[in-house]
């Protein structure tokens, strides 16, 4: 008999013991998965805050070429109706073209560069070709380059299915505290097969959770 | 108290386990789910505000473009009038005889006919097959031109919408889900009282439990279901 309660009181040691590291493990894992969460989070917000700032300039350089395209308009039926002046019989025309060629043109002309002063700037159907205006325009702006918006939400779904499976893991090891507690509580013949069982369950919890962890940094580090 | 009570305080107590062990895995499934809608609902909004950063952005540049268009169509109209009423005034003076008059308007009329087909040439309005008027008489399509301008826009809009409606759904299931995890701890904490209870109460405990179990579990149906 009091064989028997010593065995008892000796288990009693082990499966607090094992409670309390559960227990540890358990924190560990809900950090790591609220962790991430917030880690996603933050991608997410970063990759907002590019697509702003990437549209704004975008918005920017859309009206600068349409006001580009309007210049150059303006530029080219200025030369069209300079040069029916110029083929006129009438002096005066002719000589107000010249005074127009010397003081109007040439701002006129710096205004309207590049879209009305190059011939690439045509698209085939002879219309001014904005879209080329604007990929330049975009092109100039150097810190563009580093802003992708898309690649922060990227990495932000894959914190996010890192999360999804890592939940998994901490579920399982919070389900095996359940069990470990009540082995402490059962007074039944069958506290034994209880206290395996949650060991067991926290075993595959504590698996699969490292496993994710593993797969999850091979992936984002580019080894597989 | 109950004499069958006394002799056997730990009848029912594997039926207690039993359920408090299928109770666990229910919560564990439900809030692995739980977390899945909620992931799922955060990126659903993600993509649903970064589409309406998209069509800001494609409606300002639809804003440019039509403006560029309407200005340059508008501009040959202008000079196109002008110039036929310069032609107009020209063959009135040569009709008075003031030949110095109807030459200094036939210029004028050149001039600002030259300007006119310069714009004409340029104006997509004027010259795509797909808006141009289709006679001397008539318009540009301008119904299919503003709904070519705002093409972009709508689909993009169609797909904001679309993110929108999904954030919704998986928002809503996230938060009916904290309601079916909240009836399961109203069942754990039934189950923990049959547990300390005796027999006869054991049993009540029991099927208080299995029916608030039961409720959790066809709501998770209803939710995985729709």
């Amino acid at each position: 008999m009091e064989d028997s309660n010593a065995k008892g009181n000796r288990l009693d040691v082990w499966i607090a013991v094992l409670i309390a590291l559960v227990s540890l493990t358990t924190a560990l894992a809900t950090w790591r998965t609220a962790s991430l969460g917030s880690s996603a989070g933050d991608l997410i917000y970063q990759g907002f805050l590019d697509a702003v700032k990437f549209q704004a300039n975008a918005n920017e350089d859309w009206q600068q070429a349409y006001l580009d395209a309007g210049n150059a308009r303006d530029y080219l039926m200025t030369l069209d109706s300079l040069a029916v002046q110029e083929n006129s019989t009438d002096p005066a025309s002719i000589e107000q073209a010249a005074q127009l060629r010397i003081y109007l043109l040439p701002g006129m002309e710096s205004q309207a560069t590049p879209l009305g002063t190059d011939p690439s700037y045509l698209t085939q159907e002879g219309w001014l070709n904005v879209q080329k205006q604007f990929n330049e325009l975009e092109a100039q702006s150097s810190d563009l380059s580093s802003l992708d918006p898309l690649a922060s939400f990227s990495k932000a779904d894959s914190y996010y299915a890192e999360q999804r499976w890592l939940v998994v893991g901490t579920i399982l090891i919070a389900i095996s505290l359940f069990w470990l507690g009540l082995s402490q509580l059962s007074h039944l013949r069958s506290r034994v097969l209880i206290l395996v069982l949650g060991v067991l369950v926290y075993g595959i919890g504590l698996v699969w959770s490292v496993g994710v962890e593993i797969v999850f940094f091979i992936l984002r580090t580019g080894g597989l | 108290m109950n004499t069958s009570d006394n002799s056997r305080p730990e009848r029912g107590k594997t039926l207690v386990l039993v359920l408090t062990l299928l109770n666990t895995i229910l919560v564990a499934a439900i809030s692995a789910l739980q977390v899945d809608a909620s992931i799922r609902s955060s990126q659903a909004n993600r993509d649903s505000q970064y589409y309406a950063i998209q069509v800001t952005g494609s409606l300002i540049q639809a804003g440019a473009q039509s403006d560029y268009d309407i200005k340059t169509f508008s501009t040959m109209l202008i000079n196109s009038m002008e110039s036929l009423a310069s032609q107009y005034s020209a063959v009135q003076q040569q009709a008075a005889g003031d030949q110095q008059g109807f030459e200094a308007m036939t210029l004028e009329s050149q001039i600002l006919q030259a300007r006119a087909d310069r714009a004409k040439s340029l104006s997509i309005l004027m010259t795509d097959p797909a808006y141009a008027p289709t006679s001397e008489q008539s318009n540009p399509d301008y119904s299919t031109y503003i709904s070519d301008l705002y093409k972009q826009s709508n689909e993009i809009v169609l797909k904001q919408n679309v993110s929108s409606d999904a954030y919704h759904h998986w928002n809503s299931k996230s938060d009916s889900y904290v309601a079916v995890l909240t009836i399961l701890a109203v069942a754990f904490f039934l189950l923990g009282v049959a547990q300390m209870t005796r027999p006869g109460l054991r049993l009540l405990f029991s099927i208080f439990a299995i029916v608030v179990m039961g409720i959790g579990s066809l709501w998770t149906l209803i939710l995985l279901l729709f």
